[in-house]
């Protein structure tokens, strides 16, 4: 009887644990696509449904109008967008060409053991507000700023420079002290591709430094070049405040016509700017996996 | 006492209280701090609210606000501003309008504030600014602060006074030249000067037709093209920057800008009076439905009659630039030499005669929040953003 009940129980028990632990386990791995259905996807829709609706006096209702696209693409927003892009691109190359090198630095020549906390102090810039950063940059760059006097000191220049504020130089500048840490983090993680090995390897087959960058370090840290390419290019879109307060009457960028359409009261064309921004990051995206296949960005940390 | 015991029995005071206000009748919660939405230009006497509070004998809990439409709209009228504040304040000619069509603020009773018949002409029955403190006749504001804006300029480079619109136009202070980055002010004091000075035939600078936005616009875009315009400005710093620094030497501007220039680097900057006319605003304070609700209009209106007494006139005349709402205003200076010196005194009394000769002005036009093209302006100032 007792074997005949320990049997009975034996077969019974153990499938009814196991499809609880697998049941919690599906559940556990189900949460990030939670998480990204309830924070992205959902709000991404509802953006673009909100872009189809129709404007009211100070708010806006339900209905299907795409008068919020054509007020977008049929005026000087669309050239406003466009321009906002052209600069954002030369931010990214300028980011791409100081912070790299800087990323590749790190790797080949500092000690391992030091590599992260050399990391770290590009992260100390973060600990203050954007905005105080962006605002501290106009003493420095104004008609009578730090860099002007300076110049004007050593007999470099007789007149002020003032095309380094209120123009579009000026948010360039403002982006790329904004966001130059990004490349380096993004590079540094996409160092971790390229083994120390490759630098003595190529050094060894007298492969110049071009060669050497263009042939193995480009292709190997591609995709994490590319993210934090993009996500530089992103913000130079996105963030208003930089036109804002470094640039002259004509820089705008996609956030500051949002804010601009917002401050109007015009919310359906707020939404139809923010959908149109996060189709162009979208499609992006899209170029980049299929020229690089973005998952290989974790796959050195694997 | 361990932190563990003190956090606990903090935790069950708390609930204690919180049970006894709820179980009060509204009238009760009279006594709380009225919670005021307003930007710090609402308050003289310091940099806290605590002389505010001791003119009017209630507590207030002020949370900032900007300047800007959208956010109010937002709060009192999409969002939960009612439960929120209990009075807000705002650019009279336009969001009172708003606010009231919306039921976001309610109508008050004049025969509460006694400063109310010291209230300046021009917003009395038949007033030229009546309207922007009523709504469909009914008064549901009171107004705190006005001022007509003009041109500020940098007197100790250009050496002469300006008196003209035209001065900020002029092919001398090319690239050394801004305005404010906000297509209301500045489309309007654009029309002013193009209708005065017969270049474009403008019928209402305040509410222009779709082709008169138009030409305006083409007007600032010509001259953008030009490089004419270093910057649109946004804010009080980054105005008082530009002046200050040199980077321009005409702004159209608030004075409030041209005050704190001048006084950064002691540079020799002034507010003209434009023989054209000006933009002129006023700011305004209204008591919100949820403050009503919640018995809060005797503190509504202890603080309004602050604000319309010369105590808060003369100081923020004094202190900020801005026209006193109230008549006696000299007379209460005159009264305080321990408050007023002699210094501060004939900067007042220059000051209120500068915005006299502005006031009247025949050029002058009213603000208005919201144009009857709106469109027009958003997408022509888009252009001239683009341009």
């Amino acid at each position: 009887m007792t074997v005949r009940n320990i049997e009975g129980v034996a077969p019974v028990a153990a499938p009814l644990r196991e499809p609880m632990r697998e049941k919690l386990a599906r559940w556990v791995f189900a949460l990030p696509l939670a998480f990204m259905l309830l924070f992205f996807a959902l709000p991404m829709a509802l953006t673009f449904v909100f872009s189809v609706f129709e404007r009211t006096m100070f708010w806006m209702e339900p209905g299907f109008t795409l008068f919020s696209y054509e007020n977008f693409f049929f005026s000087a927003r669309l050239e406003n967008f466009l321009s906002s892009m052209y600069y954002s691109g030369i931010a990214v190359i300028v980011c791409f060409v100081l912070g790299f090198p800087i990323a590749v630095f790190l790797r080949k020549s500092v000690p391992q053991v030091a590599q992260h906390r050399v990391v770290l102090l590009f992260i100390l810039p973060f600990m203050v507000s954007e905005i105080i950063r962006v605002f501290a940059l106009r003493p420095v760059l104004q008609r009578n700023g730090l860099v002007n006097t300076t110049l004007q000191n050593l007999g470099l220049i007789d007149e002020p420079i003032t095309a380094l504020l209120y123009t579009h130089t000026g948010v360039i500048i403002g982006e790329v002290m904004s966001f130059l840490p990004f490349i380096i983090f993004s590079g540094f993680l996409a160092m971790e591709a390229v083994p120390k090995y490759i630098f003595e390897v190529c050094d060894d087959l007298g492969a110049g430094p071009v060669r050497r960058f263009l042939d193995v370090i480009l292709p190997l840290a591609a995709p994490g070049i590319f993210a934090g390419c993009t996500f530089i290019f992103v913000n130079g879109l996105g963030v208003a405040l930089l036109p804002n307060i470094l640039g002259g009457a004509g820089a705008v960028n996609a956030g500051l016509i949002a804010t601009q359409a917002i401050a109007a009261l015009d919310f359906p064309l707020a939404m139809a700017v923010s959908a149109i921004m996060m189709t162009t990051l979208m499609a992006l995206l899209y170029i980049g996996h299929r020229l690089f296949d973005l998952t290989k960005i974790l796959s050195p940390i694997n | 006492m361990n932190q563990t015991e003190f956090n606990r029995r903090q935790l069950l005071a708390l609930m204690g209280s919180a049970a006894a206000v709820a179980g009060l009748p509204r009238g009760a919660m009279a006594a709380e701090a009225l919670k005021l939405w307003a930007p710090g230009i609402a308050k003289v006497g310091g940099n806290d609210w605590s002389a505010m509070e001791a003119q009017a004998g209630v507590s207030i809990a002020p949370i900032a606000k900007s300047a800007r439409a959208d956010e109010s709209i937002q709060k009192m009228v999409v969002g939960d501003g009612n439960s929120l504040y209990d009075a807000m304040t705002d650019n009279g000619g336009g969001m009172e309008d708003a606010l009231a069509s919306q039921g976001a603020i309610v109508p008050l009773d004049a025969s509460r504030i006694a400063n109310f018949s010291n209230m300046v002409a021009d917003y009395q029955d038949g007033g030229a600014a009546a309207d922007t403190i009523r709504y469909n006749g009914d008064l549901v504001a009171i107004p705190y602060i006005s001022n007509a804006d003009s041109l500020a300029f940098n007197h100790g480079v250009i050496g002469e006074e300006l008196s003209s619109w035209e001065a900020l136009f002029d092919s001398q202070f090319r690239g050394r030249a801004a305005m404010q980055n906000d297509f209301g002010p500045t489309l309007t004091n654009t029309a002013i000067y193009l209708k005065q000075s017969g270049k474009q035939d403008i019928e209402n600078p305040s509410d222009m037709s779709e082709a008169e936005v138009r030409g305006v616009c083409q007007f600032l875009i010509d001259l953008k093209k030009k490089g004419h315009f270093r910057t649109f400005w946004d804010g009080v710093q980054n105005g008082a920057d530009l002046l200050s620094s040199e980077e321009v030497l005409v702004s159209s501007c608030w004075e409030v800008i041209q005050i704190f220039a001048a006084r950064k680097n002691g540079a020799d900057i002034r507010y003209g009076t434009m023989k054209e006319g000006h933009q002129a605003w006023n700011n305004v304070v209204m008591l919100t439905r949820g403050g009503k609700e919640r018995g809060m209009e005797d503190a509504f209106y202890a603080l309004a009659n602050v604000y319309l007494s010369p105590w808060f006139g003369a100081r923020t005349l004094a202190g900020l630039g801005f026209t006193p709402q109230m008549v006696g205003v000299n007379e209460y200076i005159d009264a305080h030499p321990d408050d007023f010196d002699a210094d501060t005194k004939a900067i007042t009394a220059e000051r209120l005669a500068r915005k006299q000769e502005r006031i009247v002005v025949p050029g002058n036009s009213w603000q208005n929040v919201f144009p009857t093209n709106i469109r027009a302006y958003q997408d022509w100032w888009a252009r001239v953003q683009a341009a």
